[in-house]
C-alpha cells in the first residue's frame, strides 16, 4: 500500500519534471535536432539543393568520403586548429586571470582591454587581421627595419599561426573573465592556511587553484574545443580558406561543397561526420574532465 | 513505467510526424506545386500578359501600392546601385516600391537561392549572366518580355536564352584582359604585345629596370579563377568552343590537354613576375600599387576601373587581351549584372514597370554605368566617364577582336568548379602541391563542372 | 562584491617588485591587444585615399566625419540596433528561464528519460549549424516562422538552449537538496519547490548564461541573415556585412561601421563589468 502511494507521488512528480522539460524539449528538437535528422536524411541522396529530385544513393556519399583528399585535408587543418586553440586559449587566459589576480593595479582597465576583443563579430576580426597582417604589421618592419614576417596569411605555411592569433586575440579576455571569476571566489583563507603549512606559490597554485578552477576549466576546454572545431566566420572574410586550401575548415569545406559546389546530399554527409567526430570529442572530454573534478 | 514509455514513445513519435511532415513536403508538396506549375503557367500566361502591357502602358495597369522583393547579388562595383534605382522607380511608378537584400554575389547570391527554391523566389533576382543557365532548368525564372529585351543589344541576350525563351536582361558588361600603365609603356617603348614572345620580352625588361610586371592579388582565389578563365578563353575555347561538353563526355582532360595546361601555367609565369607578397595583398592595395607606378601590368576586369580612378583620376591606362600561344586573342567581355524574375510572381505587372524604368531611363542607365565604370547593353546609351581605356576597347571591338567569356563560365560552371580549381592552383604556386596533382583533382570535378 | 567574503577585499599582499613586473607584462600585452582597435579608429576617420596611399600608422590628415555619417545611413542604425537589442534581450532572458527549469528537472529526476535529455540535449551544443542553413530554413519557413521576429528569437532559443542546460546543469551543485526536501515535505509541487526556492539561487548562473548568450547573438550573422530578409527586421551584424560583402572598396565606411557598431555594447559592458564579474564569480566556481 505504502510502495504504491510513492510510486504514485514519484509518478506524479515526474510528470510535472516533464512539464518543466518539455517547452526546452520541443523548441530545441524542432529547431536544431530535425534540421539535424534532415541533413542525415539527405546525406543519403545526391540532392543538389535546388531541384526536387532527391535520388536515394545509400551510403555512396560516405564512401566518397574516404576517397576525398580535400575533405581530409579540411579534417586536419581543423584539428590542428583546435588543438592550438584549446591548447594557447586556456593556458594564457588562465595565465593573464592570474597575474590580473595578483594585486596589480587598475584591474577594470585591464579586464576591459583584454575583453573588447570578444564584442565584435568573428566577420570583422578576420578583417581586422587581414589588415594588421598585410598592411600594419608590415609598416613597423618599415620603421623598427626589422625584417619580421608577419604576412602570415599568405603563406600556406603560416596561415594556421595566423589565424591561431586573430582567434585567440578575439577570444582570451572572455575565457580568462570566467577564469578570474573563478580566481577571486576562491577562499582566502585556503590560501593562508597552505601559507601556514609551508606551501610555496607553486605549490599553492597546483594544489589549490586548479583544483578549485576544475569547474571553469571544464567550460572552458569544451567551449573553446567545440568553438574551434566549428570554425567557420573567422575565415570567411580573412583567408577564405586558402591559400590553396591550406587554411579550409571542415565547415568551410561542407558549405563549399554543399551550396557553391550544388552537392548538398555530399555535404550533408560531411557535417554528419562532424557531427559524430564533436560528439566523440565532448563526451571524452567531459567524462575525463569530470572525473578529475570529483577526484579534486 | 508505462507513463514514461509513454512519454517516450509520444516523443518519438512527434518527432518521426513532424519529420515525415517535411521530408514529403521536400519532395513532392509545397515547394514542388509552385516549381512544377511555374514553367506552365508563364507558358500560357505570359504571352498575354505581355500583350496586354503592349496595348496600355504598365503604369495605368494598376495604382495599387506594390511592394516586389528584389536579391541583388552584387560584385565589387555594384553596391550603391539599388538607391539609384529607388529614386528612378519613385519617379516614374510612386506606388512600387522595392524591398532590397544585397547580398555578395560570389559568396552569398547561391545560398540564398537555394534557399528560396525552397519556400518562393523574390520578384526579382539581379546576378550575373551564367546564373540563368544554373536556375532556368530548374523551372523557376520568368520569361522577359520582349518590350524590354529590344531595348538592349542583341548580343547581350545570347547566353541567356535557352531553348528560343530568354530569362535574363543583361544590363551592362566587364572588359576583361590586361589593363596596363600607358605612360609606362611609351616612356619604355613597349609595343602591345601580341604573341607570348612580346610579353616574355616586356617581363625581361622591367625585370632588368625593376619594374614589377604584374599588379596580382592572390589573396583573392576568385582572381586566379578569373584570369584562369581568361587564359582559357583565349587558348582553349578559341580553338576549341565546346571543350567543356567534351571533358562532361570523357573526350579530354586536364591531364591530357595541352591548351588548357598553358593556361594553368601563366598563373605561374604571373606569380613569378608579381608582388612577392601577392597572398596577403588585397586587390585595393595591389591597385593602388600600381596606379603609383610599382607594377606594369594587371590581368584583370572593368572592376578595377573604380579603384584605379579612385586614387588616381588621370591614371592613364589601356587595355589588351592576354596573349595566347596561337597570337589571336580576342578581348574578353562579360555580361555582368543581369535582372531574372520569378515565374510565380503575382506582381507581373509591376515587375514590368521596373524592367521599363531599366531599360527605358536613360539618365539612371547613365548613372549607373557611370559609377560602375562599365560598358552599355542598352541600344543608344553611352556611359560618360572618362575611360582612358575605352578606345582600346572600340578598336578591339571594330576588328571583331571581342569573345563573350558566358561561353566558356557556362560550360564550366564557376561555383564548385572554376572556384575550386583555382584553389588548387593555389595550392600549386604555393608549392603545396604538384602541378599534376591540380590537372587531376580538376578532372576529378567533372560532375560538378555543368550546372545540371 | 564588497559584501562577499572573497579574496579581493582581504588584506592584500604588499605591492611588490614582482607585482610591478606583472603589471608591466600585462601593460604590454593590453597594449598589444587594443592596438588593432585603435588602427581601426584611426582608419575610420581617413579618406579613401589616403587609406591607399599613406602610411595605416600615420594620423588622418583632417578627421573625416563623413565617413561615419554614410555609415550610419547605410546601417540604418535606429532599426538595425533596436532590433539586434530586442532578439538578443528576448531570447536570452527566455533562454535563463528556460534553461534553469529545465536542467534543474534533469538533474533532480531520476527516471531515465531525463537521463537521455541531458544527453540529448548536450548533442545541440555539437550541431554544427552553420552546416545545416538549408533544413533550418526549410523548417523555418514551413513553420511561418521567417521573417518574422518571433522566428529569429525561436531560432535563437533552439540554438542556445543546449548550451543553457548545459551550463546551468553544473551549477545545480550549488542548490542544496536539503532546502528543496523540506520543500517538498511541506507539501509542495515541483513547480512551487522551482519557483520559490531553487530559481532565486539560480539567479547568478543565469546572470552568467545571460552574458554568455548576449555576446553570441548580438555576434550572429547565419541565422539573422537566413530567417530575416525584411529591412525592418534586420540586425546589425547582417547591415555590416552588407557593407564588407560587396568586396566593396569603401573600407573607410566599413571601418566607421566597426566602430559605430561595437560601441554600444563596448559601453554597455564596461559599465555593467561589475555585475557580469559578480554574475560569472558566483557560478563558475561551485560549478
Amino acid at each position: 500500500m505504502r510502495e504504491s502511494k510513492k510510486n504514485g507521488m514519484e509518478k506524479k512528480m515526474e510528470r510535472q519534471y516533464l512539464v518543466m522539460v518539455l517547452p526546452g524539449f520541443l523548441i530545441f528538437t524542432v529547431g536544431l535536432i530535425i534540421p539535424m535528422l534532415m541533413a542525415v536524411r539527405y546525406s543519403f541522396t545526391n540532392w543538389d539543393g535546388m531541384s526536387t529530385v532527391k535520388s536515394f544513393v545509400g551510403l555512396k556519399n560516405y564512401m566518397d568520403l574516404f576517397q576525398d583528399a580535400d575533405f581530409r585535408s579540411a579534417w586536419w587543418f581543423t584539428i590542428k586548429f583546435t588543438i592550438g586553440n584549446t591548447i594557447i586559449q586556456n593556458v594564457l587566459a588562465l595565465l593573464f586571470a592570474v597575474m590580473l589576480d595578483s594585486g596589480i593595479k587598475a584591474q577594470k582597465l585591464y579586464r576591459t582591454a583584454f575583453f573588447v576583443p570578444c564584442l565584435i563579430s568573428s566577420l570583422i576580426v578576420g578583417f581586422i587581421w587581414l589588415k594588421m597582417f598585410s598592411n600594419v604589421l608590415p609598416e613597423i618592419n618599415e620603421i623598427l627595419g626589422t625584417n619580421i614576417n608577419f604576412l602570415l596569411f599568405g603563406d600556406g605555411k603560416t596561415v594556421l599561426s595566423g589565424l591561431l592569433i586573430a582567434n585567440n586575440w578575439q577570444w582570451i579576455g572572455y575565457w580568462m573573465l570566467i577564469y578570474l571569476a573563478g580566481l577571486q571566489s576562491i577562499p582566502a583563507d585556503l590560501y593562508e592556511a597552505a601559507k601556514v603549512d609551508g606551501a610555496g606559490a607553486v605549490s599553492r597554485f597546483r594544489n589549490i587553484t586548479i583544483p578549485m578552477l576544475a569547474p571553469a576549466i571544464t567550460i572552458c576546454v569544451v567551449g573553446i574545443t567545440t568553438g574551434s572545431l566549428k570554425v567557420y566566420d573567422l575565415l570567411v572574410s580573412s583567408t577564405k580558406g586558402g591559400p590553396g586550401r591550406a587554411s579550409t575548415s571542415i565547415i568551410y569545406q561542407t558549405y563549399a561543397t554543399a551550396i557553391n559546389g550544388r552537392q548538398y546530399g555530399y555535404g550533408s554527409a560531411m557535417s554528419v561526420t562532424l557531427v559524430i567526430v564533436l560528439l566523440l570529442v565532448a563526451l571524452i572530454q567531459v567524462k575525463g574532465l569530470k572525473k578529475k573534478e570529483v577526484q579534486a | 513505467m508505462k507513463k514514461r514509455l509513454l512519454s517516450v514513445v509520444l516523443s518519438t513519435a512527434m518527432i518521426a510526424s513532424v519529420l515525415s511532415g517535411c521530408g514529403s513536403s521536400g519532395e513532392t508538396q509545397a515547394p514542388a506545386d509552385t516549381q512544377e506549375s511555374a514553367p506552365a503557367q508563364s507558358e500560357e500566361s505570359a504571352p498575354a500578359a505581355a500583350e496586354d502591357a503592349d496595348k496600355e502602358p504598365a503604369a495605368e495597369a494598376s495604382d495599387e501600392e506594390v511592394t516586389l522583393t528584389v536579391l541583388a547579388g552584387q560584385s565589387t562595383t555594384d553596391a550603391g546601385i539599388e538607391d539609384m534605382i529607388d529614386e528612378a522607380l519613385a519617379e516614374k511608378y510612386p506606388n512600387i516600391t522595392l524591398e532590397w537584400e544585397c547580398v555578395d554575389w560570389g559568396n552569398d547570391f547561391q545560398p540564398k537561392m537555394q534557399q528560396y527554391m525552397q519556400s518562393g523566389l523574390p520578384d526579382i533576382m539581379i546576378g550575373k549572366a551564367q546564373d540563368v543557365a544554373t536556375y532556368a532548368p530548374q523551372g523557376i525564372l520568368g520569361e522577359i518580355d520582349s518590350t524590354y529585351l529590344d531595348r538592349v543589344l542583341d548580343a547581350a541576350s545570347a547566353n541567356v536564352t535557352i531553348d528560343g525563351k530568354t530569362y535574363g536582361l543583361v544590363y551592362n558588361a566587364l572588359y576583361q584582359g590586361v589593363y596596363y600603365n600607358k605612360d609606362m609603356f611609351a616612356e619604355n617603348g613597349w609595343e602591345i604585345p601580341k604573341t607570348m614572345d612580346d610579353l616574355q620580352a616586356i617581363i625581361d625588361d622591367c625585370n632588368a629596370k625593376g619594374i614589377i610586371p604584374f599588379a596580382s592579388h592572390m589573396v583573392d582565389t576568385w582572381s586566379i579563377g578569373n584570369v584562369t578563365m581568361q587564359f582559357a578563353m583565349n587558348d582553349v575555347f578559341n580553338n576549341d568552343p565546346t571543350w567543356g561538353d567534351k571533358f562532361r563526355a570523357g573526350e579530354v582532360s586536364f591531364s591530357d590537354s595541352k591548351e588548357f595546361q598553358t593556361a594553368y601555367e601563366y598563373n605561374k609565369l604571373i606569380f613569378d613576375n608579381t608582388y612577392p607578397e601577392t597572398f596577403s595583398t588585397e586587390q585595393t592595395d595591389c591597385d593602388a600599387r600600381m596606379v603609383l607606378g610599382e607594377a606594369a601590368m594587371k590581368v584583370s576586369g572593368s572592376w578595377s576601373i573604380q579603384n584605379f580612378l579612385d586614387i588616381d583620376e588621370n591614371f592613364n591606362f589601356g587595355i589588351f587581351p592576354f596573349p595566347n600561344q596561337t597570337g589571336d586573342s580576342k578581348l574578353i567581355f562579360e555580361p555582368n549584372i543581369t535582372i531574372m524574375t520569378s515565374a510565380s510572381s503575382e506582381h507581373q505587372d509591376a515587375i514590368n514597370c521596373v524592367l521599363d524604368v531599366l531599360t527605358g531611363d536613360k539618365d539612371l542607365a547613365v548613372e549607373i554605368y557611370d559609377y560602375t565604370k562599365t560598358a552599355a547593353m542598352l541600344k543608344d546609351v553611352t556611359p560618360t566617364f572618362a575611360n582612358p581605356s575605352q578606345a582600346d576597347i572600340d578598336q578591339y571591338a571594330a576588328d571583331g577582336m571581342i569573345v563573350d567569356v558566358t561561353l566558356g563560365n557556362n560550360q564550366l560552371v564557376w561555383g564548385g568548379f572554376q572556384e575550386e580549381n583555382a584553389k588548387d592552383i593555389a595550392a600549386w604556386l604555393q608549392g603545396d602541391a604538384t602541378f599534376e596533382d591540380a590537372l587531376k583533382a580538376s578532372d576529378g570535378r567533372v560532375d560538378a563542372s555543368s550546372a545540371n | 562584491m564588497t559584501k562577499h567574503k572573497m579574496k579581493e577585499e582581504i588584506p592584500r599582499e604588499p605591492y611588490t617588485k614582482s607585482t610591478l613586473v606583472i603589471q608591466i607584462v600585462m601593460t604590454l600585452v593590453a597594449v598589444l591587444f587594443i592596438a588593432p582597435i585603435l588602427i581601426i579608429i584611426n582608419y575610420s576617420f581617413k579618406t579613401k585615399k589616403e587609406l591607399y596611399l599613406s602610411s595605416p600608422l600615420a594620423l588622418p590628415q583632417s578627421l573625416q566625419f563623413a565617413n561615419y555619417e554614410k555609415a550610419f545611413s547605410k546601417l540604418d542604425l535606429a532599426t538595425t540596433f533596436t532590433n539586434t537589442f530586442l532578439y538578443t534581450a528576448v531570447s536570452v532572458l527566455i533562454l535563463a528561464l528556460l534553461c534553469g527549469s529545465t536542467a534543474w528537472a534533469i538533474a533532480r529526476c531520476r527516471a531515465k528519460f531525463f537521463k537521455f535529455c541531458y544527453i540529448y540535449f548536450i548533442v545541440g551544443i555539437l550541431i554544427p549549424y552553420q552546416a545545416l542553413f538549408l533544413p533550418i530554413y526549410i523548417i523555418g519557413y514551413n513553420l511561418n516562422l521567417t521573417n518574422t521576429r518571433y522566428g529569429i528569437i525561436f531560432m535563437y532559443i533552439a540554438t542556445g538552449v543546449s548550451f543553457g542546460v548545459f551550463l546551468m546543469n553544473s551549477f545545480m551543485s550549488t542548490v542544496p537538496l536539503e532546502l528543496e526536501e523540506a520543500a517538498r515535505i511541506d507539501g509542495c509541487s515541483v513547480f512551487r519547490t522551482y519557483f520559490t526556492i531553487v530559481m532565486p539561487l539560480l539567479k547568478p548562473a543565469m546572470a552568467t548564461l545571460v552574458i554568455m548568450q548576449a555576446f553570441q547573438i548580438w555576434n550572429d550573422y547565419l541565422l539573422a541573415s537566413l530567417y530575416v530578409s525584411k529591412k525592418q527586421l534586420k540586425t546589425l551584424t547582417v547591415a555590416i556585412q552588407s557593407l564588407f560583402s560587396a568586396q566593396t572598396s569603401d573600407y573607410t565606411t566599413a571601418m566607421a561601421a566597426i566602430i559605430i557598431s561595437v560601441l554600444p555594447i563596448a559601453i554597455l559592458f564596461i559599465s555593467l563589468q561589475k555585475y557580469f564579474i559578480k554574475g560569472m564569480t558566483v557560478g563558475a566556481v561551485k560549478g
